[in-house]
């Protein structure tokens, strides 16, 4: 208690002017958390979220057909929970891994905290409150399965293993859309978050090899080549992404093989991905040129080709570099996919909006877009707790100073 | 040393190089290293043995003359560097290990992918050779966690690893705290006994006297003087050799 004390005084009132300084702002912090607190619990009115609760998560996609967005929310759900804990079994060669840090149960109990109470606040039926006590059950059984046999798995299989996500995306795309003896549900009934995030994981996956083709391109020495990339990015880059979305609806017709953007959400997409590889290329172009000269050097005087020095020496360095830059893209991507509602289509923004000229919940706005910021804020927060992580496991700096000294 | 033709390992004739700028890097440069040979380059800085020794592997370009390595031809023909390339190793002033791979993959990345070799075969071999520089219990490391003589010691060992037919340092101790020159060149003088080719560019006097078989002064981008150590140090022909040692030594 004295420790905390003093830890309090040497942090919060180390001067006077620091203590003023410390008093003022909690006053301030807490008037407004009082103030949200009050108005939360006791004006807000969440009989609006409530009742659109489905629509926001998945817009009129069809109920009867919904258990198949389940199925994929489960096997995405597994997924990562295998991930997760091959990550934990499977430390850095030069460290001693923990398999359950601190962290990891942190945000494991977090979760299972929000998939107990965020069904009960939405007061959803019995039985689709336990689908999300399942779903946290898989998340945590598959994590400590994966953490406690991991090791056992050969080196093959583990390499191969990341390939679970491309595959699941293909999986998700004939879940969600049909065919292949599924009910077919056009894209004009996908919507809510189901829309957003799919629109936004397809940009951001598409985007980032794209944007490596452009980077390379760009520093080529072919001259053609390098001049189509730097005018490619330097178009992109100079108009306003609304522009292009509204563009994209007339025009990606002609300019994409048929089939690859028949309607609407599709065409969107591309919109989506060819704006945020032009910004993805200026960020890995600065991680390419961060790598020094002589590993390239290196690499070709003992016989790489130069396919496998840019594969297994540059790149690898320049995209660790270039890591928290491209995750800042792929979050401002995520952010962008509101605009996709000023196009007509019903993502999460274009939901709510609806919702909110609904009479029915008329002066609703605050508890709407409240809920909005939350959930876009979660998902972001998610990225970035990612990239941290993978930015600590890449990095061998952070390292250095731990080493063991001889 | 027997210098019968199909000895030679590096033979370069009259190379010239000018970079783009205009400027006039190497002016004519000959040179023959026979097998087994130790031939240590010397000079100035800015007089071109760098450059010259980069040409060996095609790290640098030239524009006249020929250089031929183990009887093949250093042209533009890109499949034919990538084959030279196998057969000459190349240890750098700044090291270049690969700083997101450990130590041992550091060592079987090369023989593996460009030689096709089984992995635990090259595992076992990066390990011996590791344990011959004196580093093998920090295979698991990475570059970043070594001193810079670690460091190098590793690189050695990763030139090593194809099993080259040359090596080639190009001024290995330069970029090294002075107490850890030592290490790396106790290295290359163990490598020096043995069958492999070796070229150094190197202010290491003492290193030349005692392992060279012949020393080379370059200057200005040419060759000046070229002697067993013996004569180069004690008796240099040419006034610009002796300026260059009454500076050094």
């Amino acid at each position: 208690m004295n420790l905390l004390l003093r830890r309090l005084r040497a942090d919060l009132f180390a001067t006077p002017a620091d203590g003023a300084l410390s008093l003022g702002l909690i006053a301030l912090i807490s008037a407004a958390a009082v103030g949200l607190v009050q108005w939360a619990c006791q004006k807000a009115q969440w009989a609006v979220i409530q009742a659109n609760s489905t629509l926001f998560a998945v817009g009129r996609y069809p109920e009867a057909q919904q258990w198949r967005l389940w199925l994929l929310t489960a096997l995405l759900t597994a997924a990562t929970g295998v991930s997760w804990g091959l990550l934990r079994s499977h430390p850095r060669a030069d460290r001693e891994g923990q398999l359950w840090p601190r962290n990891d149960r942190l945000v494991l109990g977090l979760l299972a905290a929000v998939a107990l109470w965020v069904p009960w606040a939405l007061r959803l039926a019995p039985a689709l409150q336990s689908r999300w006590w399942l779903l946290a059950a898989l998340l945590g059984a598959s994590r400590w399965l994966a953490g406690r046999f991991g090791s056992h798995l050969s080196r093959p299989l583990l390499r191969l293993f990341p390939l679970v996500w491309p595959l699941l995306y293909l999986i998700g795309m004939v879940l969600i859309s049909g065919g292949l003896g599924l009910m077919p549900v056009p894209p004009s009934q996908w919507g809510g978050l189901l829309l957003t995030l799919l629109t936004a994981s397809f940009a951001i996956l598409l985007c980032f090899p794209l944007g490596v083709l452009l980077a390379l391109g760009r520093r080529s020495d072919l001259p053609l080549l390098r001049w189509s990339a730097v005018v490619y990015i330097e178009f992109i880059r100079g108009a306003p992404l609304i522009t292009l979305l509204f563009l994209g609806q007339n025009i990606l017709g002609f300019l994409l093989p048929g089939g690859l953007a028949p309607d609407r959400i599709w065409r969107a997409a591309w919109v989506l991905t060819f704006f945020a590889a032009a910004y993805l290329a200026e960020a890995v172009r600065s991680g390419l040129a961060a790598v020094p000269k002589g590993q390239a050097e290196a690499a070709r005087s003992l016989g790489l080709s130069y396919p496998q020095t840019l594969v297994r020496v540059v790149l690898p360095q320049a995209l660790r570099v270039a890591l928290p830059a491209m995750v800042g893209q792929f979050i401002s991507l995520f952010q962008d996919t509101t605009l996709l509602s000023l196009i007509g289509l019903l993502e999460l923004l274009g939901v709510a909006r609806t919702v909110m000229a609904n009479p029915e919940f008329l002066g609703n706005n605050r508890e709407v877009y409240l809920t909005l910021a939350l959930l876009f804020w979660s998902c972001c927060a998610a990225l970035g707790l990612g990239s941290r992580a993978l930015e600590k496991r890449l990095d061998p700096q952070t390292l250095s100073q731990s080493a063991s000294r001889p | 040393m027997t210098s019968s033709p199909s000895n030679l390992m590096i033979e370069a004739r009259g190379v010239e190089k000018w970079y783009p700028n205009g400027y006039h890097a190497l002016r004519g440069v000959d040179l023959t290293v026979h097998r087994g040979e130790v031939v240590v380059v010397m000079g100035p800085s800015g007089s071109g043995k760098s450059t010259f020794i980069r040409t060996f592997n095609a790290l640098e370009d030239f524009q006249k003359g020929t250089i031929r390595i183990d009887g093949n031809s250093l042209g533009n023909d890109l499949r034919q560097i990538d084959a030279i390339r196998r057969e000459v190793g190349m240890v750098f002033q700044q090291f270049n290990l690969f700083p997101h791979l450990t130590v041992l993959d550091n060592l079987v990345l090369a023989p593996t992918l460009v030689r096709g070799r089984p992995r635990a075969q090259v595992q076992a071999q990066a390990l011996s050779l590791l344990d011959r520089v004196g580093i093998k219990e920090q295979a698991q490391k990475f570059p970043g966690q070594l001193s810079g003589g670690q460091q190098q010691r590793v690189a050695i060992a990763r030139a090593l690893c194809m099993e080259p037919r040359i090596l080639l340092f190009d001024e290995p101790t330069s970029s090294l705290d002075p107490e850890m020159v030592r290490e790396v060149l106790d290295v290359m003088r163990q490598l020096a006994h043995e069958d492999i080719t070796m070229v150094v560019v190197t202010h290491e006097v003492k290193f030349a006297e005692q392992v060279a078989d012949r020393v080379v002064l370059m200057a200005e981008g040419s060759v000046v003087e070229e002697a067993p150590p013996a004569q180069f140090f004690k008796n240099p022909k040419h006034e610009r050799t002796r300026r260059f040692l009454d500076q050094i030594l």
